[in-house]
């Protein structure tokens, strides 16, 4: 924490930086805080409760940050997948950014969580993680970390998987069935960065933008399907969503789907290309006829 | 004002009885387990499907009296003509049983609004057909402030019948015309009153342990509002935030809308009406492209003007009952306590 905190000092002393993104105390555990002086750095923490992908936050969406230009930011194994993605789709440009990485053995499930980490504690987004440490780093710092827990419980997808479609059906209209379409997924997401999102377009209405069934069966699998390939797995959406909606298990699927049929897994490296922005002569193609 | 006693037993008849009776009941119910668990107020048919000790459900009540969708008409195209179908605006007879007093104030509070120049038929169609039996509580978390307000965790606001919870069920007061004509309906289940002292301890205690989280002035916070439109304090207010709206979506007292026509069919629709709220940059985007509250720091300095300063000034309510799920649903960490605590202190430095 010394290191991150000096480092912090170091970065926005000598101008290399406008701003620190990383977390601090809050009223419920640890949140994202911006340090601007470096007299402030000592406000930084990090633990296993710092939850939030502050990637998000270099996300060119976001008006009111814009200003900052040079940011740091201290990220996790799973938010440095998300920076890789932003400069791979030329949203952010690697030398505008300085990223401090954090090794990492996991995090639980909230922030207002005491922290320690057990099989009921661990975020499930955590549970197949492989990075302990992000590759795409100016600085990285923390103790060596071994890898989460497992979780408890059964697998849900493989649970999901075994079902009818029917009962399948069942299962996601029960859950969608609450959502108030705030669209708090999509505003917390660091890869949904659309100037005008789909859902938000009136002419023509693409998805109804009511809260019935239908309108949110829509904007979900739409979500979904432009997170194909591009989903760095941070379940932030599924934390974000109000209403307790497991969207981590529509996106994990969809993440397993474009490994089985691209052989692709989003990585921290940006200039591998993702699946939908590459050709490639031997993709599978027995679907078009 | 009157007061009996309801006993457990006697709560889980008086469920029966109402659903026996053709009335709708809705109480805070668990479904699901593990991760997928959602404490909601619901619809339930028998007593065993109500949860009073889980504390706050994680949706309001307001989905009760204003859905996040609901159709206001319907057209049907004929050649060169238009039919227009209502719909309803009577509704079933409800009992929400269970709301906590910050749920239960949010739509009295509301209701000022709704009958403000227009009598909103479908508020106020639900809000007459239900009845509202409170439970007292004694705190959530750290993120309750509902005495920060001016209510309590046994705050009578908005509710018809008060219970406190005391040995072995409930202390229960009778506050309304509607909540007499329950017990009269149902007086069977309902018994002598002798518990007051009891329930007198508990909404004691209660208040105390709410009243540490948070000790603001609202006169004072208004008054500052009012003054500072343009303060330095709103320049960096919601670096965190992400204008996602998920505090709107949880709150009990947020209320705008949004009005769309979506097609059901070719020469058919309905003209529904939406959740919004004014967390998103698309809430006040001109057609022009100019956008007024251009940045999230001005979207949430609106959030908390119109809350604490707006609303009170047009109705002379405080357009917040302290129930902390904004600050327990936020993403990001924002939390309206510590903004109330941090605007408590400069308007007692400018007073």
């Amino acid at each position: 924490m010394q290191a991150l905190q000096e480092l912090a000092r170091k970065l926005l002393t000598d101008k290399t930086a406008n701003v620190v993104i990383g977390w601090g105390q809050g009223p419920r555990g640890p949140r994202p805080i911006f340090v601007t002086q470096p007299e402030h750095a000592d406000r930084l923490i990090f633990d296993t409760r710092c939850v939030h992908n502050l990637a998000t936050y270099l996300n060119p969406r976001r008006a009111h940050l814009v200003p900052f230009v040079k940011k740091a930011v201290v990220v996790k194994p799973c938010d440095a997948r998300a920076v890789a993605g932003l400069i791979r789709e030329t949203q952010v440009k690697r030398e505008d950014v300085v990223l401090i990485g954090m090794r990492c053995g996991g995090v639980v499930r909230d922030s207002d969580m005491d922290g320690k980490l057990t099989e009921a504690t661990v975020s499930p987004r955590c549970m197949d993680c492989p990075d302990r440490e992000p590759k795409l780093a100016d600085h990285l710092m923390g103790e060596e970390a071994s890898a989460p827990p497992k979780g408890k419980g059964p697998d849900m997808i493989a649970k999901l998987d075994a079902m009818s479609p029917a009962e399948r059906w069942e299962f996601w209209q029960k859950e969608l069935e609450r959502c108030v379409r705030c669209h708090a997924c999509r505003e917390v997401c660091p890869m949904c960065f659309c100037d005008r999102c789909i859902a938000d377009k009136s002419m023509p209405q693409w998805i109804e933008s009511s809260p019935h069934p239908r309108g949110n069966l829509s904007w979900q699998m739409t979500r979904v399907m432009h997170m194909a390939g591009r989903c760095v797995g941070c379940g932030e959406c599924t934390r974000a969503c109000p209403v307790d909606i497991p969207l981590g298990l529509i996106l994990r699927k969809m993440t397993q789907t474009v490994e089985e049929r691209f052989g692709y897994r989003v990585s921290d490296d940006p200039t591998v290309p993702a699946p939908m922005g590459a050709y490639r002569l031997d993709d599978k193609q027995e679907f078009i006829l | 004002m009157s007061a009996k006693t309801l006993t457990q037993a006697d709560l889980a008849s008086l469920v029966g009885d109402l659903v026996a009776a053709g009335t709708r009941v809705v109480a805070p119910s668990r479904t699901g387990v593990g991760p997928l668990q959602h404490l909601d107020y619901r619809e339930i048919k028998k007593a065993d499907e109500m949860t009073l000790d889980a504390g706050l459900p994680k949706r309001s009540i307001k989905e009760l009296f204003f859905p996040p969708t609901e159709v206001l008409f319907r057209w049907k195209q004929k050649k060169n003509d238009f039919e227009l179908q209502e719909v309803e605006t009577k509704f079933q007879k409800t009992v929400v049983i269970g709301a906590r007093p910050c749920d239960a104030a949010a739509p009295e509070i509301v209701d000022r609004l709704m009958n403000w120049d227009y009598k909103d038929e479908l508020w106020n169609g639900r809000r007459e057909a239900t009845t509202i039996v409170a439970l007292a509580c004694d705190g959530q978390d750290k993120s309750c402030f509902c005495t920060a307000v001016g209510l309590g965790p046994d705050s009578t606001k908005g509710a018809d019948v008060l219970l406190v919870p005391v040995k072995g069920g409930y202390h229960a007061e009778i506050l309304t015309a509607k909540g007499e004509a329950l017990v009269k309906d149902f007086g069977k289940r309902f018994g002598e009153a002798k518990s007051a002292d009891e329930a007198g301890k508990f909404r004691e205690t209660a208040r105390a342990k709410v009243e540490g989280n948070l000790k603001v002035d609202p006169k004072p916070i208004r008054t500052w509002l009012d003054g500072h439109f343009e303060d330095k304090y709103w320049g960096e207010i919601a670096l965190r935030c992400h204008g996602c709206g998920a505090c709107a979506s949880v709150c009990p007292t947020c209320h705008c809308f949004d009005i769309v026509d979506e097609p059901e069919g070719i020469y058919e629709g309905a003209r529904r009406r939406n959740w919004d709220t004014c967390q998103t940059g698309k809430f006040t985007l001109h057609g022009s492209g100019h956008n007024p509250r251009g940045t999230q720091n001005m979207r949430f300095r609106q959030r908390v003007t119109h809350k604490f300063a707006i609303y009170p000034r047009k109705f002379e309510e405080i357009l917040c009952t302290g129930c902390g799920r904004c600050a327990r649903a936020c993403p990001g960490g924002m939390d309206l306590l510590e903004i109330l605590s941090d605007i408590g202190q400069m308007a007692g430095g400018a007073a």
